[in-house]
């Protein structure tokens, strides 16, 4: 909810209630109370470097003009902004160096918000692959570039996540990562997690058939039914409460907890790349496996678009894009379109940081 | 004295460069350059404090900045060193110009002065008989 510059009383001056000794000291408290709800807008790293003055101003201008609907959507505007820009995805940051690697932690969690919503798409399809080829053969090639993207960006996410993860092993055999105990908790236990239920839905799920490299496709089945598994709750049933209530119940109850589960996963990620040590080298390297998961994610939309461009009612009932894919792939889109833009802000601000360290 | 290469013909055009490249500061502000160029010219004449800065440029100016833009706009000329923060044992912390804001304004405003130059001579020669 928005926190509001709200419209309950009139500017101090005009209040005669405010003029009364005794009321003056709870109206200030109000005015700061109300300053500080309205701060939430900013991140903060800002609100700590200028949040104390920032809230007196608005004591100031409030007591002189009174409340105001224009002033609350101006510090909503500018402080939505100070986000994106804290985020490492646009602008002007406070503290440009925790901007440079909050957008490598952002170009992360917008790839693994496409992986996510590819992964519906992707494993469907490969699934359908198993068991008949499409009518149009430019769907077999999409699919097959879709794939080629996915085992782009599992290599990038390799390449990326071992030097992270030394760096981190190397910070806590120094007795320096104390930092880093929470995010490699919520990695390991959503990894964990993720693992185990996938696999496990994976092979309860009989449509795979549990060939290694079956003849119809070079992708194997248990990967795409392990993909399958692992973003089983991305579904339009959520739309039909009774079709889904006529699920078994641990399918249910999968459905909720892998959400949680890779919202662990990612978050831890996302903190361990903001606060693990980095040497300005390993930073650039970094970079250069964000520009490398760039690529793979763009040529992953490219084959996407294709076939849900070429879906329709003559590509066999296995290869029918539905709104749910309609939707991933604006999602998708929207990923690959932040993720560009966290890649160029780091980057940008990466190359001037003697070191990129813990924050 | 005069080191080597410093000649007095030389001097004014990189003092010119030197001055173009601080102006050009001014105007990388993107969205923030109009009201940077409103603070500094508050600023020009002593340090002040947030409310202090939007009194002063509503009165001479005519412009109220609301509170998030006038705030975006002194964290973006603090990071550029155009501005620096005052001590202050009060909440109302002050900013001051710096050298380099000092300089980016007065390129910036010497640039609009020209333009401002240029337009009334020609409204002059062109609109005076209507």
């Amino acid at each position: 909810m928005m926190p509001a510059d709200d419209q309950s009383t009139p500017g101090a001056a005009d209040d005669p209630a405010r003029t009364a000794p005794g009321s003056r000291t709870h109206a200030r408290a109000a005015d700061q109370a109300r300053a500080r709800r309205l701060l939430l807008w900013y991140p903060r790293c800002w609100r700590s470097r200028y949040g104390d003055e920032f809230a007196e101003l608005l004591i100031d201008e409030r007591a002189e003009l009174g409340p105001s609907w224009r002033r609350t959507v101006n510090i909503a505007a500018t402080g939505l902004r100070a986000r994106l820009a804290a985020a490492g995805l646009a602008g002007h940051s406070v503290d440009p160096e925790s901007a440079a690697r909050a957008g490598l932690a952002s170009m992360a969690i917008c790839a693994a918000a496409a992986i996510l919503t590819g992964a519906v798409m992707w494993s469907q399809l490969a699934i359908g692959l198993q068991w008949s080829v499409p009518a149009d053969s430019r769907i077999t090639q999409a699919i097959d570039l879709m794939s080629a993207a996915m085992l782009a960006l599992a290599a990038a996410a390799l390449l990326a996540g071992v030097p992270a993860a030394w760096a981190a092993a190397t910070a806590a055999w120094r007795g320096q990562g104390r930092e880093l105990i929470r995010p490699a908790i919520m990695f390991a236990g959503g990894a964990l997690v993720m693992v185990v239920g996938g696999r496990h839905f994976a092979s309860a799920w009989p449509g795979t058939g549990g060939h290694l490299l079956v003849h119809q496709s070079l992708i194997p089945g248990k990967i795409a039914a392990f993909g399958w598994a692992a973003t089983m709750w991305i579904t339009s049933y959520w739309a039909h409460p009774s079709a889904l209530a006529a699920f078994p119940a641990p399918e249910l109850a999968w459905m909720a907890l892998s959400p949680a589960a890779t919202g662990c996963l990612l978050t831890g990620v996302a903190q361990m790349l903001r606060r693990v040590q980095m040497s300005p080298r390993m930073f650039r390297y970094e970079m250069c496996v964000g520009h490398l998961a760039l690529a793979g994610l763009a040529a992953f939309l490219s084959g996407a678009l294709c076939w849900l461009s070429l879906s329709g009612g003559e590509t066999g009932p296995l290869f029918l894009a539905g709104t749910i894919d309609r939707a991933g792939l604006a999602v998708l889109a929207v990923s690959v379109v932040a993720g560009a833009a966290a890649v160029r802000m780091a980057s940008a601000a990466a190359p001037c940081r003697p070191t990129v360290r813990d924050g | 004295m005069t080191r080597a290469g410093d000649s007095s013909a030389d001097r004014p055009a990189r003092s010119r460069r030197a001055t173009a490249d601080q102006g050009a500061a001014l105007e990388t502000l993107g969205r923030s350059s109009g009201p940077a160029s409103l603070i500094l010219s508050s600023l020009a004449d002593g340090a002040k404090h947030g409310y202090a800065l939007t009194k002063d440029i509503e009165a001479f100016a005519g412009v109220r900045l609301a509170p998030g833009t006038l705030y975006e706009a002194l964290s973006r000329l603090e990071a550029h060193g155009m501005i620096e923060a005052v001590e202050s044992h009060d909440r109302r912390r002050p900013y001051r110009l710096t050298a380099t804001g000092a300089a980016a304004l007065s390129t910036y405003l010497e640039a609009q002065r020209n333009v401002a130059e240029v337009g009334l001579r020609r409204l002059a020669g062109s609109w005076a008989q209507t």
